[in-house]
């Protein structure tokens, strides 16, 4: 496909450039326009080609469509003259087009056309200047006077025509994308999600997903993991997100399960558990110390560190926070500053139910839901992250509950909804119309993807797709060329040949290496 | 990087190769053989084209208003009578005197071959190129007309193809002389010098001719008829321009045939 297409895209500019020459020797020259003059469309095919496809392919079209006119029957001109100007023409516009491609690193529309127009405008006049340096009777100073204005008047009116007409034939294949399953769709929205955010944050991350190429060090970090509280049923749907299915993480796994609870199952909690709806990592004195501070309901909390990190690095209210200070300097009575909080509550939220400053909060809820006071079921829970010395608890120890309304799973079990990987023929889509408040979109054209603050209090896996947004204004008009892959094949150097080479990415490089402060 | 590494040096070839055809056409005076290869690969395309474009282009010129819709028979009738018209508009003793004078050979009806316009050449240049070549017989020099009047000449053939330089064209100089008093002079295109009107522009020999606008002129003619018969309406006087004092007389001649909208056109085969 690709090749049929580069094929059928090499073959489309010397096309282009026959039927313009024919046009313009049959057609257009021959209807007596107003002015007394005509376009020249090979000029303008030329310059086309050459601000769409860069300096070479200008050059090459330019020497053969100005060979064409210089040889097609009609011509009296000396041969050669046109395919001298309009080879320079074309190599200037495929530079000019590299410079501000280069300078303002995209292609618009507007300055594509300028850099056409003069060309054209340019062209025109050389092939003037030319004639009269090869002292051609026809071109004299008056006939210059006369038809080389009109010339580039008519030029200039069909520009924006021949530009589109060439944009048409030379537009570049959109990069294809293999269609993604669902649940990886989700996937790499959370990764997206704990990969904005800074190394210390807790990384979400869906069980049973392809693990994310920015994954930090596990040794570190608490990691958040969703995972049905109990596998139900309907665990063909839910399979992908039960422990039992995950591979288990190596190093010191610290978990944070999503839970869910069925309409109508029991719920298997344990009876240590730390309160409804909560998020527990790593407790920082063990699980007595850990029944007192509980901070409240529905919040979230994170691994307590036994080597106090300074102060000065708390970032203060509603700042996602991986590390707890130090235990001796936190009141029991309260979590205290150095615990996870994604998001900063509205004030009403703050007063109502606030637990305290340092608190791991998995997203403000909206005032307005019914749950609030009391998450319950369904919530966010950590696994504690300690050290291997620690015997890991069972299941309903340590864990903290997610809010009920988290997944969408537990409400459509007939499997209308999301990801049934079990019926087929059902299209696994995340169901659009209602998935009301509190739902974890995987997919929401958030306006802005602001990770810090995600609104009315959601975990959002955030944006999807930071997709360069589209220039054109239409269907095939005058797309600004897309940026050229940055691997081995593309326009981006290799490391290898930088570092060798005089070119200016390799000071480009040095500076930023000496910047970061990164090898040579 | 591949593009970048190879853009200056093949540039550098094609400018090179541009000013070598440039040099070799300047050396041959506009006949080097890239104009024949390009007219041998040219021309059959351009046969073509020019069939497809003729019903557009006629519709464009009926629609812009400067040519109604004609019957390209009847038009060749009408061109192989307008040039026996002009052959015999001519007077007698004239022709005569023509013939004796400049040794014409040739004094029968003239055998027209009628062609179409089926490309144009560009904006500065007032050449066209019609649609039978060699091997209907056309040959270079010869004359072309169409039903008003003089058209130009023949400069190049292929097999199945010519180019005809217009009389408008400001290579182009016809030798003419005034339908009335006789008296002979030049006429030489100016190209597009004067965009609009595609004036010709007339240089007396005599200095004590008279000129007045609304005479005619015709082809004073060639020796053997090449480039230029004899005999052919070519325009009328528009503007006496010459200077008082002057040695020769000059005038704007405005030609009869319209160059902008050539549609059939006859040349005149010699023989």
């Amino acid at each position: 496909m690709t090749a049929v297409r580069t094929i059928a895209q090499a073959l489309a500019v010397p096309l282009a450039l026959l039927l313009a020459v024919i046009a313009q020797l049959a057609v257009v020259n021959r209807v007596p326009l107003p002015g007394g003059t005509a376009p020249d469309l090979v000029l303008l095919v030329v310059t086309a080609v050459a601000v769409r496809a860069g300096p070479m392919a200008g050059l090459l079209a330019g020497f053969a469509g100005g060979l064409a006119l210089d040889a097609a029957p009609p011509a009296s001109h000396l041969a050669g003259e046109y395919a001298l100007v309009f080879c320079l023409v074309g190599y200037a516009c495929g530079r000019a087009r590299n410079a501000i491609i280069h300078a303002t690193g995209e292609q618009t529309m507007v300055a594509s056309l300028t850099v056409m127009a003069l060309g054209t405008a340019a062209g025109e006049a050389g092939k003037a200047a030319l004639g009269r340096l090869v002292s051609d009777p026809d071109i004299t100073g008056q006939a210059i006077k006369h038809v080389l204005p009109g010339a580039i008047v008519y030029d200039l009116l069909l520009c924006p025509f021949v530009f589109w007409l060439v944009s048409l034939v030379l537009r570049r294949p959109a990069p294809e994308r293999a269609p993604r399953p669902e649940q990886t769709r989700i996937a790499s929205a959370f990764r997206v999600a704990s990969a904005g955010a800074a190394g210390a944050v807790p990384r979400l991350r869906l069980a049973g997903s392809t693990p994310s190429p920015v994954r930090a060090p596990l040794s570190r970090e608490p990691k958040l993991r969703l995972a049905s509280a109990h596998p139900s049923p309907l665990s063909g749907t839910y399979a992908a997100f039960s422990p039992a299915h995950a591979p288990v993480p190596g190093g010191r796994p610290v978990k944070v399960n999503f839970g869910h609870a069925g309409p109508g199952t029991p719920r298997q909690r344990q009876p240590a558990s730390p309160g409804k709806g909560w998020l527990r990592a790593d407790p920082p004195a063990g699980e007595a110390a850990l029944k007192r501070t509980s901070p409240g309901k529905g919040w979230l909390r994170a691994q307590h560190r036994a080597v106090p990190p300074p102060r000065r690095t708390s970032p203060g209210k509603g700042w996602i926070r991986a590390q707890r200070p130090a235990a001796a300097a936190v009141p029991r009575t309260s979590p205290g500053k150095g615990w996870i909080r994604p998001a900063k509550p509205s004030a009403a939220a703050l007063r109502r139910t606030s637990p305290g400053k340092g608190w791991i909060r998995a997203g403000h809820p909206a005032p307005a839901l019914p749950r609030r006071t009391s998450p319950g079921k369904g919530w966010i829970r950590a696994r504690r992250p300690t050290a291997a010395a620690v015997p890991r608890p069972a299941l309903g120890k340590n864990w903290i509950r997610a809010r009920k309304p988290m997944f969408a799973l537990r409400r459509t079990p007939n499997g209308n909804g999301w990801l049934n990987a079990q019926r087929p023929g059902v299209v696994m889509v995340p169901r659009r119309t209602s998935p009301g408040k509190g739902w974890i979109r995987p997919a929401k054209p958030a306006p802005a993807p602001r990770l810090a603050s995600p609104g009315k209090g959601w975990l959002r896996p955030a944006k999807p797709v930071p997709r360069p947004r589209r220039k054109s204004p239409g269907k095939g008009w005058l797309r600004p060329a897309k940026p050229a892959p940055r691997n081995w094949y593309g326009r981006s150097p290799s490391t290898r040949w930088v570092r060798h080479s005089h070119s200016p990415w390799r000071g480009r490089r040095r500076r930023l290496l000496s910047l970061v402060g990164g090898r040579r | 990087m591949h593009e970048v590494r190879w853009t200056r040096p093949v540039l550098i070839v094609l400018l090179i190769a541009a000013i070598a055809l440039i040099t070799l056409d300047f050396r041959d005076a506009g006949n080097s053989s890239a104009h024949g290869i390009g007219a041998d690969v040219f021309g059959p395309v351009e046969r073509t084209a020019g069939a497809v474009a003729s019903p557009f282009e006629s519709l464009f010129r009926a629609a812009s208003g400067n040519q109604g819709a004609e019957i390209s028979s009847l038009q060749k009738q009408n061109d192989q009578l307008r040039a026996e018209l002009a052959q015999s508009q001519v007077s007698a003793g004239e022709q005569a005197q023509l013939t004796q004078l400049l040794h014409l050979t040739n004094t029968g009806h003239y055998q027209v071959v009628a062609a179409t316009v089926i490309a144009a050449g560009g904006a500065y240049s007032d050449t066209v190129t019609i649609n039978v070549g060699r091997r209907d017989g056309i040959a270079t020099d010869e004359t072309v007309l169409n039903g008003d009047g003089l058209v130009g000449t023949v400069t190049a053939v292929t097999s199945s193809t010519a180019t005809v330089q217009l009389l408008t064209d400001a290579g182009s100089t016809v030798g003419v002389k005034l339908d009335g008093t006789g008296d002979i002079g030049a006429l030489s295109g100016t190209g597009s010098t004067m965009a609009a009107s595609r004036e010709l522009r007339l240089t007396l020999f005599s200095s004590t001719a008279t000129l007045s606008p609304g005479q005619t002129l015709v082809t004073f003619g060639s020796v053997g008829g090449r480039p230029y018969v004899a005999g052919v309406p070519v325009g009328e006087v528009t503007a006496v321009t010459s200077q008082p004092g002057a040695l020769t007389q000059t005038a704007l001649v405005k030609p009869f045939t319209d160059v902008s909208g050539l549609g059939v056109i006859g040349v005149v085969v010699s023989r």
